[in-house]
């Protein structure tokens, strides 16, 4: 009997967490298509008003593209320099590996309010501060943690007799790594991309620290805040959670969610 | 891998001396192109974030730019009767915020442990999907509804239960909400992987020897999965000692952390010093808590090990 009940009060928990976990995100895209003047739940009236808006609107589409072509530009950087460091962790000399892996991983744990300052102290008497290209080197460093967790975990499930059997058939090491290991450690490679594209189109203290005439779509969601919460904020939102939706609806159906267990 | 990278060559080549010459040439050059591999994020690591936090390190020793060295600043967070108490209330969101995730993650995990393979992956989506939305837009969404005009109250009131809406925000209960949302994913995630470590035959051990399905998981689970336990709190006790946004968003002006204190001071105050100082005390109080958090970690392990 109380073995039924325990079953049952896991069971319980367990689903009304989960709707906790989703509920907010559903609630906010239903409400983004509200056609109304206000946001008010539920919406009497649907529509696409509000998306047409910020597509019209010239601050949003700024602050919306900025985001955007910072994200596409950092995705590959980090991609390739992340990928190289995780194979450089895992198949280097073995000495200072772990001090290695915790430098490179530490981004990911510190807080980033202090990063934030600090590369603000740093940019500020270059002029870097307020640039693109200065958000772009911030957000690099906090995206290719997650690229060394991600490609470092499929390099771990990786068969290694593989890459010796490539080897011993006469394959030198670089063309190994490039023709063998590479392909295999395709799904963190993809699940890092991903990662490091949400990461920087996502990205607000650091961002928030160095930016000032220049803005990003957080940053513009920040500040628009400040005044009211209005239909065009929760559009904006909506939009961000359908494309990072989508992004991660990639990766489950790639099957790569194996490298995202790792991240913690 | 420099065993791995010769061992076959040199079964393969019986010769010996004139192959294991150019094999350390091959090891010479790998390990040229290991660190090579590496130098690119060293490179970026050492400009974007060692040379910063050491130059806030320096910074927060010499207040507002006097040329001798000077603790004045880590004193006035003890001292100045405003920052210490705001550290010890960050310190409590904190505490509440990991207890918050610990009763509704555990289960959580349980729950995946137990669940087959396509029930499990929905769940395992369902606990990452927040970790991938920006944080700002979950904020948004719990305006949406916990609001005075929000989803909760709405329906409260059509349903009669309430007159006036509830405070729901601006206050310490939203701020928990707001946090746990955020983080819970970093504390299922460690105590599900350590609980589907568990040898399921421990457990039927134990059960076939006449404890109940209670006391099993009492006795059995819950110690056996303590270092994802004590990991994932760690790492969500931490990651809100450093948390801005959502108190900023879902507080108001209402809660304040440390964080909060040490981002004014830079942007309104330009007190670079001070902040600097302040988050060299968070850093020092973080890298604390994670160390003890290792060590615990370890022992238990040791534990393990002797039984």
């Amino acid at each position: 009997m109380s073995e039924n009940r325990i079953g049952l009060l896991v069971g319980t928990i367990a689903v009304t967490v989960m709707v906790f976990l989703i509920l907010p995100q559903l609630i906010l895209l239903v409400q983004s298509f509200t056609a109304e003047d206000y946001l008010s739940f539920p919406p009497k009236h649907f529509g696409l008003r509000w998306y047409a808006f910020i597509f019209g609107d010239e601050t949003w589409r700024r602050a919306l593209s900025t985001s955007l072509l910072i994200a596409v530009l950092v995705t590959p950087l980090a991609v390739i320099i992340g990928t190289a460091a995780a194979i450089g962790l895992d198949r280097g000399p073995m000495r200072m590996r772990k001090a290695m892996r915790t430098a490179l991983v530490s981004p990911m744990v510190l807080p980033h309010v202090v990063l934030g300052m600090a590369i603000y102290r740093v940019f500020l008497p270059l002029r870097f501060d307020d640039t693109l290209a200065g958000f772009m080197v911030a957000h690099l460093v906090l995206c290719v943690p997650y690229v060394i967790v991600t490609v470092g975990a499929s390099l771990q499930a990786m068969d290694r007799s593989l890459e010796q059997a490539a080897m011993s058939l006469g394959a030198s090491l670089p063309v190994a790594l490039w023709r063998v290991v590479l392909p295999l450690v395709r799904p963190g490679v993809i699940a890092g991309a991903v990662f490091a594209f949400i990461t920087s189109f996502d990205e607000f203290i650091v961002t928030y620290f160095l930016a000032s005439r220049q803005t990003t779509a957080p940053i513009q969601i920040f500040s628009s805040l400040s005044y009211q919460l209005e239909p065009s904020i929760a559009a904006v939102s909506g939009l961000t959670l359908v494309v990072t939706a989508a992004l991660c609806g990639l990766l489950i159906l790639r099957g790569s969610m194996a490298g995202t267990t790792q991240m913690a | 891998m420099a065993s791995d990278a010769s061992l076959p060559s040199s079964l393969a080549d019986p010769r010996g001396k004139r192959m294991s010459l150019k094999n350390l040439g091959r090891q010479g050059f790998g390990r040229l192109g290991w660190w090579g591999l590496l130098a690119p994020a060293m490179a970026l690591y050492a400009l974007v974030f060692f040379m910063p936090l050491g130059v806030l390190v320096g910074e927060s020793v010499h207040p507002s730019g006097a040329p001798q060295l000077s603790l004045a600043n880590y004193a006035a967070f003890f001292t100045d009767g405003v920052t210490f108490s705001i550290f010890a209330r960050t310190v409590r969101l904190a505490f509440f915020v990991t207890l918050t995730c610990l009763v509704f993650g555990y289960p959580l995990a349980l729950f995946m442990r137990r669940a087959g393979p396509v029930l499990r992956l929905v769940a395992l989506t369902i606990v990452v999907s927040p970790l991938l939305t920006s944080v700002i837009v979950r904020n948004v969404a719990w305006l949406l509804v916990l609001g005075r005009e929000g989803m909760v109250n709405t329906l409260l009131r059509q349903a009669g239960l309430i007159d006036a809406p509830l405070p729901l925000l601006y206050n310490t209960f939203g701020v928990v909400v707001g946090v746990t949302h955020v983080y819970l994913a970093f504390l299922v995630l460690p105590v599900f992987s350590s609980l589907l470590a568990i040898d399921p035959s421990v457990e039927q051990a134990a059960s076939s020897l006449g404890a109940s399905r209670f006391t099993v998981f009492r006795k059995v689970t819950v110690p056996l999965s303590l270092p994802g336990v004590i990991a994932g709190s760690t790492l969500v006790f931490v990651l809100t000692m450093g948390v801005y946004l959502t108190p900023v968003i879902m507080g108001g002006s209402f809660v304040t952390t440390l964080p909060m204190v040490m981002t004014d001071l830079v942007r309104t105050q330009f007190d670079w010093s001070r902040a600097a100082a302040f988050a060299i005390v968070l850093l020092a109080f973080i890298a604390i808590v994670m160390v003890a958090s290792s060590r615990a970690e370890r022992r238990i392990e040791r534990m393990r090990g002797e039984l």
